[in-house]
Parts: C-alpha cells; sequence; structure tokens
C-alpha cells in the first residue's frame, strides 16, 4: 500500500494559487467544518448541561457545566455498565474473530491461482454488500431455532456476516501488494509455506491487520439494526440502550447526548488512529491512496 | 463453491517451488477453508433460508411453522402498489444523497488538496462524523431539529421557517437525506483527495505552462485522470445507501405519511412489525438482487483497472 499521506505532496508554484482563491478555499473549508462539526459539539456541550439548559428554547452557549447527565448514566434506574460490557465483547471479539479468520483466507485468496478465483470473490464481496434488512431476516428464524436470540454469541455471529467478508476482501487487499519474492526467499530459506506467512508475511502487513481490525470493531460497535432484532435484556448494545432512553415516557436529551458521546468518541479516536490506511480499508483496496 | 475444495489448487507458472507438491489440497485452499466455510454458513443458508420463506406463509405463534403458499407472496410483490412507492423513493432517496454527497466531497477535496499548511488537520477534524453510529445521528438530528429546543430549527425559525421539520412530509425527506450525506460526505471527500494526491504534478506543470487556466486544468487534467476514483467512491457508497436503515427507523420510523418508507424500512417493518415474513423474504431477495448487480459494477471496475486478486 502506498504510505506517502496526502499532506505530504511537492509544493510547486501552481500549488500556491492566487491570494484570492486561497481565501476563497479557507471559506469553503470554514463552512464545510461548521457542518461538520456543530452537531457533534453541540451533542458534547449539551452533555455537560442540565435539563433546563438543554432544553432551553433559545440555545445556550454560556451555561455552568455539570457531569449529571453522566453521572446520571450509571446511577439511574437504568445502568449503563451491561450495555457497555455487551458493545465491548459483541464488537471486540467479532473483530477479533474477523481478524483471525479473514487474514489467513484473505491470503489464500490474494494467492491462489485457483479456477473461479474470479466468482469466489466476487462472492465475498457480494455477502458484504448485500442489505442489512435482507439478511436479519433469515438469521431470525435460524437464531430462533438454535436459541441464539438474546446472546452475545449471536450478536457476534451475525456482525460476522459483514464483517468477515470485509476483513477477507481487505486483508487480500493488503496481501497482495506484498512481493511473492520476499516469501520465495523464506522458503529457499527452509520455512515451511505457514512459517512464511507467520514469520515473513504476516509481520510485514502488520498495518493491514489493525486496520481492519479497527475498521471491524467500528462496524460492529455501530451496528443498529442486528442488535435490535437479535438483542434483549443479556446482550442489548450501547445504540440501543441510546435509543432506549427516547421511547420511556419523554426523552432525557441531557443523558441522551452523553451516552452518544460515549459511543462515539472511542470510535472517532480508533480511526484516526488508522487514517492513513483508511482509503484502503473503506474502498477495500480499490483505491490505495497513490 | 464445490471448486475449491474439489479441485487442486494449480502449481504457480513461472516460479517453481522448491519442493514439488502432491497433496490435494493447496496451502492456498487450506488458509482459505474456515474463513470460506463459516461464511458459506452464514450467506448461502440464509440465502436459502430466504428463497423458502419468499415461498411460504410463515407462522411464528406456536413454534415456528411454514406453510407452502406457492407464488402468494411474489405475485403480491408485483401488484404492491405501496411498495412501488417504496422503491420510487428509494430512488429518489438514493440519487440525492449520493449527488450531494459526490459533489460536496468534490469540492471539499479539491479544496483540501490546495491547502499547503494544516492539511491533516482539516481532514482528520472533516473524517468525524464517519465514525458516529448511524443510530446515535438519527437521534442526533432528532436533537438538532426538535421545534422546541432544537439548535437547527432555532436558525431555521431566524430565517423564516417555522414548522416542524421531521412531521412535514417533505422537510422529513430533507432531514434524512441530509442526516446521510452529513455523515458519508467525508468517506468521498476522502476517497477523491487520495486520487487527487495521485495526479502526477508534471502534468498538471506541463498544462500551467501551456497557458491552461485553473479550471481548464481541472476540467481536461485532474477530473478525467480522477475519474476512476470517483467512480469506486460512487460505487462504494451506492452499496450502503441502498443498505440505509438505521438512520431513519430512528428519526421518522419511515413516516410521516410513509414519506420516508424506503425499501430497507418497509422490509423491516414487514418482518418484524407485522411479521409477515414470507412477504418479507420476497422483499428482501429483490433488494439482494439489486444491490448484487452494484456489487458486479464495482469488481467489473476493479478488474478494469487490473486490481482483482
Amino acid at each position: 500500500m502506498s504510505a506517502r499521506a496526502p499532506g505530504a505532496t511537492l509544493v510547486s508554484p501552481i500549488e500556491r494559487g492566487s491570494r484570492r482563491s486561497r481565501i476563497g478555499i479557507w471559506i469553503v473549508i470554514g463552512l464545510g467544518l461548521v457542518w461538520t462539526l456543530v452537531p457533534l459539539l453541540w451533542m458534547l456541550l449539551s452533555s455537560f448541561k442540565n435539563t433546563t439548559d438543554v432544553t432551553s428554547a433559545t440555545p445556550q452557549l454560556l451555561f455552568t457545566p455539570t457531569l449529571d447527565n453522566y453521572v446520571g448514566l450509571f446511577t439511574g434506574a437504568n445502568n449503563l455498565t451491561p450495555y457497555i460490557v455487551h458493545s465491548v465483547l459483541a464488537a471486540g471479539i467479532s473483530a477479533i474473530l474477523s481478524v483471525v479468520i479473514g487474514a489467513p483466507a484473505g491470503y489464500g485468496l490474494a494467492r491462489t491461482r485457483m479456477r473461479g478465483k474470479h466468482h469466489l470473490s466476487f462472492w465475498i464481496i457480494s455477502t458484504r454488500m448485500a442489505p442489512i434488512a435482507a439478511i436479519v431476516l433469515p438469521l431470525f428464524l435460524m437464531f430462533r431455532g438454535l436459541g441464539l436470540i438474546d446472546t452475545l454469541a449471536g450478536l457476534i455471529l451475525a456482525y460476522m456476516t459483514f464483517n468477515l467478508p470485509f476483513a477477507i476482501w481487505l486483508m487480500s487487499a493488503f496481501f497482495a501488494e506484498l512481493p511473492l519474492a520476499l516469501e520465495e526467499s523464506a522458503r529457499v530459506e527452509g520455512c515451511t509455506r505457514w512459517q512464511a506467512f507467520w514469520h515473513v508475511v504476516l509481520p510485514l502487513t502488520k498495518s493491514g491487520l489493525v486496520t481492519t481490525f479497527v475498521l471491524c470493531l467500528v462496524f460492529a460497535w455501530n451496528d443498529y439494526a442486528f442488535a435490535l432484532v437479535f438483542s434483549g435484556p443479556n446482550s442489548q448494545t450501547l445504540p440501543i440502550a441510546a435509543n432506549q432512553l427516547v421511547t420511556q415516557a419523554g426523552i432525557d436529551w441531557g443523558q441522551l447526548t452523553a451516552i452518544g458521546t460515549f459511543v462515539v468518541v472511542p470510535m472517532m479516536l480508533a480511526g484516526l488512529a488508522v487514517r492513513r490506511w483508511l482509503v484502503t480499508g473503506l474502498t477495500l483496496g480499490a483505491v490505495t491512496g497513490e | 463453491m464445490s471448486t475449491l475444495t474439489e479441485k487442486p489448487v494449480a502449481e504457480q507458472t513461472g516460479t517453481p517451488a522448491p519442493v514439488p507438491r502432491k497433496r490435494r489440497f493447496g496451502f492456498e485452499a487450506k488458509m482459505l477453508a474456515p474463513g470460506i466455510l463459516l461464511l458459506a454458513a452464514l450467506s448461502i443458508v440464509p440465502f436459502l433460508t430466504m428463497i423458502v420463506m419468499s415461498l411460504s406463509q410463515v407462522r411464528l405463534l406456536g413454534g415456528l411453522e411454514l406453510d407452502f403458499a406457492g407464488a402468494t407472496n411474489w405475485i403480491r410483490l408485483f401488484t404492491d402498489p405501496d411498495l412501488a412507492w417504496n422503491w420510487v423513493r428509494t430512488g429518489v432517496f438514493f440519487a440525492l444523497t449520493l449527488g450531494l454527497e459526490m459533489l460536496l466531497g468534490l469540492t471539499f477535496a479539491l479544496c483540501m488538496w490546495r491547502l499547503l499548511r494544516g492539511r491533516n488537520l482539516v481532514l482528520s477534524l472533516f473524517l468525524l462524523p464517519m465514525f458516529v453510529a448511524p443510530a446515535i445521528v438519527g437521534l442526533l438530528g432528532r436533537f438538532l431539529t426538535d421545534s422546541t429546543f432544537g439548535l437547527y430549527a432555532w436558525v431555521l425559525r431566524g430565517l423564516g421557517y417555522g414548522g416542524d421539520i421531521l412531521g412535514g412530509p417533505v422537510s422529513a425527506f430533507v432531514a434524512v437525506v441530509l442526516m446521510d450525506v452529513w455523515e458519508w460526505t467525508p468517506l468521498i471527500a476522502l476517497i477523491t483527495l487520495a486520487g487527487l494526491s495521485s495526479v502526477p504534478l508534471a502534468v498538471r506543470e506541463a498544462a500551467a505552462i501551456d497557458g491552461a487556466t485553473g479550471w481548464q486544468s481541472l476540467r481536461h487534467i485532474v477530473l478525467p485522470s480522477i475519474s476512476n476514483v470517483l467512480l469506486v467512491a460512487l460505487l462504494i457508497r451506492s452499496m450502503d445507501a441502498i443498505r440505509y436503515f438505521d438512520i431513519i427507523w430512528v428519526t421518522t420510523n419511515g413516516g410521516p405519511a410513509d414519506a420516508t418508507k424506503i425499501v430497507p424500512v418497509r422490509l423491516y417493518e414487514t418482518a418484524f412489525r407485522f411479521f409477515d415474513l414470507g412477504y418479507a423474504a420476497a422483499i428482501g431477495l429483490v433488494m439482494l438482487a439489486v444491490s448484487i448487480a452494484l456489487a458486479r459494477g464495482f469488481v467489473r471496475l476493479l478488474d478494469k483497472k487490473g486490481t482483482t486478486r
């Protein structure tokens, strides 16, 4: 994969442009940032407001910050702790499994010369692109039969339907970038193919493994549709907890923005940590950034 | 899938392996097997289940029961005017979100591309919405458009629009479109920016020396050379847009008056609110066909670029 960050391009005189066009560019970027950031900042601010400030008819910019909303999440009738545990376990285990099963499979896909490879890779990608609403339906019947409704195992398995094909395809994009010669020289040195994979290939795709893990984590953590159908009191996740605040009598927007912040911030940090490989990841290797 | 397990993997041409392998299953096939088997269990079985379901009357009360119903669900599918409207709405939603996302994404990418300082910071800030759970985007949207204390509702009142945003059919539709645009424009910008960074500087310099204006250079050099990347971005987003569900479910639930009821919402409601699972399966199979057609486009594009593995 190409390592050059988008910011590292060479500067030439034609890049500079006129003063006027530079001001214009900053105006567009400023507007873009306002559009992008205002909802997030408003969520963050509101999570530190008391109820009267949150539901004030005129937006309150000056207020006395309070941690009540966050405290309320853990002391109220609906304690958030089990939801956090469910989210961490379901998203984390599904992301780990996706990488552990997906990386070897991605390697196999990248290196195999078997006939019908095209059909195989198309089938893999088509399972990833299948509409969630359509997948939920037969899984619901299957899970009911297997007793997997309202279990973390069921939720993890459900997340694998989108994370596994994603991991296979993405890892194969990372493996395809590695020159074959590296493995061959390892084999000449006497490595078995597995040893060559384990000791030579995998360490070289660390960034790919981390990116795959993080993106799978984000997809599973953010899921709402699957959790809505498959989870119950023993397996509900954070997005469900957030939406439950809505269906109770009235909406506690202060707590809701606090949950929102809680759900969103870890994924933003994780996502930004792999930003360099995001393009490769989110286009499944179709665009490598160079 | 039978080809995978029955045919030995062909020896690689050109680079003879040090030890000739006589095993029936190649190393690659062994590496692939666990993933493929799990994926098959998670996709082929549900797929077959769905076909059976679409031909049945599914009962859930008192244990699961499938009564063969022939083509009833399918006949209903093709004669259901509501469903036709759901598809029309899906089409409009699809065109509006993708159009806006492509336009805004390209604009921001071009601007960020010209930034000499602070590009990484701007890009990072700009990417943040992508990591927000869609359910939270929906809830945040409800918060911001609430008619009594919503920030955006307040701004719109100042501009002379006082209606309940999620309560009116048109404004609700526009609102859910904009929520999706808010979340996913950054992805288009990110992909486009990566494409722009790969346009060779020399070509643009040559054009500048030949007297091309900024606009001409953009129109005739930059845009053509990133057209493939833009197409990838478009396809990636369209495959997600066709599955779009969470935000609408959380904000409007398909309403008001079905104004935001696109096909995935209709499918969900048919299945899990009315428990008409057989009919829902038929709707789902059609959606599946549409999304597979889109995936075909994506893979074909990869093929053309010679990057399919």
